[in-house]
């Protein structure tokens, strides 16, 4: 499978699906033969919680600009049917 | 300000070279309508005027279309996202206008951010100015390419695992990572949220300087984002003495760390620079840390591509490197892997970011090369171990979340160059003095 852009068959797909399975089991592989490994890292923070003030004003346009991104919509609000996209 | 000539004879300039070279290179995705272009340069023009003008006035911007530009396709180089207009500014965009920078456009990527060649664009590959038949590197391969051609004055783009210097290595242009958590990811449509860095690229270090210290610092709109102080541009190219350290590991191609060598030593002797070679355990398993946290948070950050609210699904429409992106992130944290290989990866990283930790106790900066191979032809096959493998060198600087930039030093086969400079987090000074020495821009002061 190469790098370049293409549309996908189904066959392409499960192909891929194997050779990310197998890319993720050998860098698994590779990994666990470290021996002492600390804790999984997180960053340092003096506040992790941020200060709330009352809100910001909108742009007027926002939800327009929203809406018009949207595949389906009504006038006001955007449709997106029940387990359609499963 | 830059040069001499007015914003509106620059913007002129680098319209006329896009119409004349952009089809062949396949830099620019959306360029912003002309005469609206025309009428922000001449209100620039008219601030640097009344000197009310910003510290952006007079320069060109390129935009990687994964950061959001109100008006503009932040498309992702994807089809998944083509019709999607962006809602609002990114931070670093906000920032950018407040400074009276002119934004010429979105450019060309790997699709969302995934790819090391520049050859994963839904709208085609992106073509090396410097030799066509050449990858120019990913994922910012339009921002890097954008000011090898000539097109712009500077670019944004974003560093994952390398996705801005190893671009400005194979273009021959200037690209930095900031430290991570330095500059605000609000309006970048993440890869990994993790390592994600917005960062500038231009033709020299003064210029990306000028840019990194105008879009970083605290944000209210990303919880991460820490404060990190102003930069001071006068300090570049000034003589000083830095203990550098020379990355110890065995890359493919010798000749281009037989050109670092050489430039280290001469540089070296020049400003009296102690320097000695540095080992980071562990340094061998970066691309098999980074790319198991790679998927699993990709493949999280996509489940918003559902089609719905904006765009298409995802899984439908996405190419290879980004299918095979989220499929490996769906294996990773299937119930019962019970999160094994994610978190293992999580600790490995943490073992590279002290080893790290513990050499900059010694070094005030570690140098490398930024790729440890030369770019292969576009459409040359190679396998998906031989592609990851060009982030080898500029992985461990997100591992480790510290900055690194990419200067050029010289040319393989008539192909530039980039020598890594890596310092601690917040060491952006450090680094970027340290990267206009390197450059020579202490020669043309």
């Amino acid at each position: 499978m190469g790098f370049l852009y293409k549309k996908l068959s189904e066959k392409d797909k499960e192909e891929i699906k194997k050779e990310a399975k197998r890319i993720m089991d050998s860098f698994g592989k590779k990994l666990s033969k470290i021996k002492e490994l600390p804790k999984e890292g997180s960053i340092k923070r003096e506040n992790s919680i941020r200060e709330e003030g009352p809100g910001k004003d909108g742009s007027p346009d926002f939800k327009k600009r929203i809406l018009e991104n949207a595949p389906n919509k009504n006038k006001d609000f955007i449709i997106a049917e029940k387990k359609g996209w499963e | 300000m830059v040069e001499k000539m007015t914003t509106l004879e620059k913007l002129k300039k680098y319209l006329e070279k896009i119409k004349e070279k952009d089809k062949d290179l396949n830099i620019f995705l959306e360029v912003r309508p002309e005469c609206e272009l025309i009428d922000e340069a001449k209100r620039i023009d008219e601030k640097i005027k009344d000197g009310k003008a910003g510290r952006l006035a007079g320069y060109v911007i390129g935009v990687k279309p994964n950061i959001n530009v109100v008006g503009f396709h932040a498309s992702c180089s994807s089809k998944v996202l083509e019709d999607y207009k962006s809602t609002y500014d990114a931070t670093v965009i906000k920032k950018i206008k407040e400074e009276d920078g002119l934004i010429i456009g979105m450019v060309n990527s790997d699709e969302f951010a995934c790819g090391s060649s520049g050859e994963t664009s839904a709208y085609g590959p992106v073509k090396n100015p410097v030799n066509p038949e050449l990858i120019p590197g990913g994922s910012s391969s339009g921002s890097a390419a954008c000011i090898a051609a000539g097109f712009c004055d500077m670019a944004l783009g974003s560093d994952t695992g390398g996705s801005i210097r190893n671009p400005a290595s194979h273009c021959g242009v200037v690209g930095i990572k900031p430290t991570y958590a330095s500059v605000s990811r609000h309006g970048l449509i993440d890869l990994s949220m993790s390592f994600d860095q917005i960062g500038p690229i231009a033709k020299n270090v003064h210029d990306a300087t000028l840019l990194l210290d105008v879009i970083r610092g605290k944000d209210e709109n990303d919880s991460i984002s820490l404060e990190s102080g102003k930069l001071n541009l006068k300090e570049l190219g000034k003589k000083k003495k830095f203990k550098i350290g020379i990355l110890d590991f065995k890359i493919q191609d010798e000749r281009i760390q037989k050109l670092i060598d050489e430039k280290v030593k001469e540089i070296s002797k020049k400003y009296g620079w102690n320097v000695k070679k540095v080992r980071i355990e562990y340094i061998d398993t970066a691309i098999e840390t980074y790319y198991p946290i790679v998927y699993t948070e990709f493949f999280s950050a996509t489940r918003k591509f559902d089609g719905r609210k904006y765009g298409k699904k995802i899984e439908d429409s996405c190419g290879p490197e980004v299918l095979r992106r989220v499929l490996g992130g769906a294996e990773i944290t299937r119930s019962e892997h019970e999160g094994r290989n994610y978190y293992l990866a999580l600790r490995v990283r943490k073992l590279i970011e002290e080893e790290y930790a513990r050499a900059f106790k010694e070094m005030d900066i570690i140098i490398s090369p930024t790729v440890p191979r030369l770019p292969h032809k576009i459409g040359e096959k190679i396998t998906i171990e031989e592609m990851y493998s060009y982030d080898a060198l500029t992985i461990p600087s997100n591992l480790a979340g510290n900055c690194s930039m990419s200067v050029p030093v010289g040319k393989v086969d008539g192909i530039p160059v980039g020598m890594q400079i890596m310092a601690d987090k917040f060491q952006e000074q450090k680094m970027l003095e340290v990267g206009a020495l390197v450059e020579g821009f202490g020669e043309r002061r």
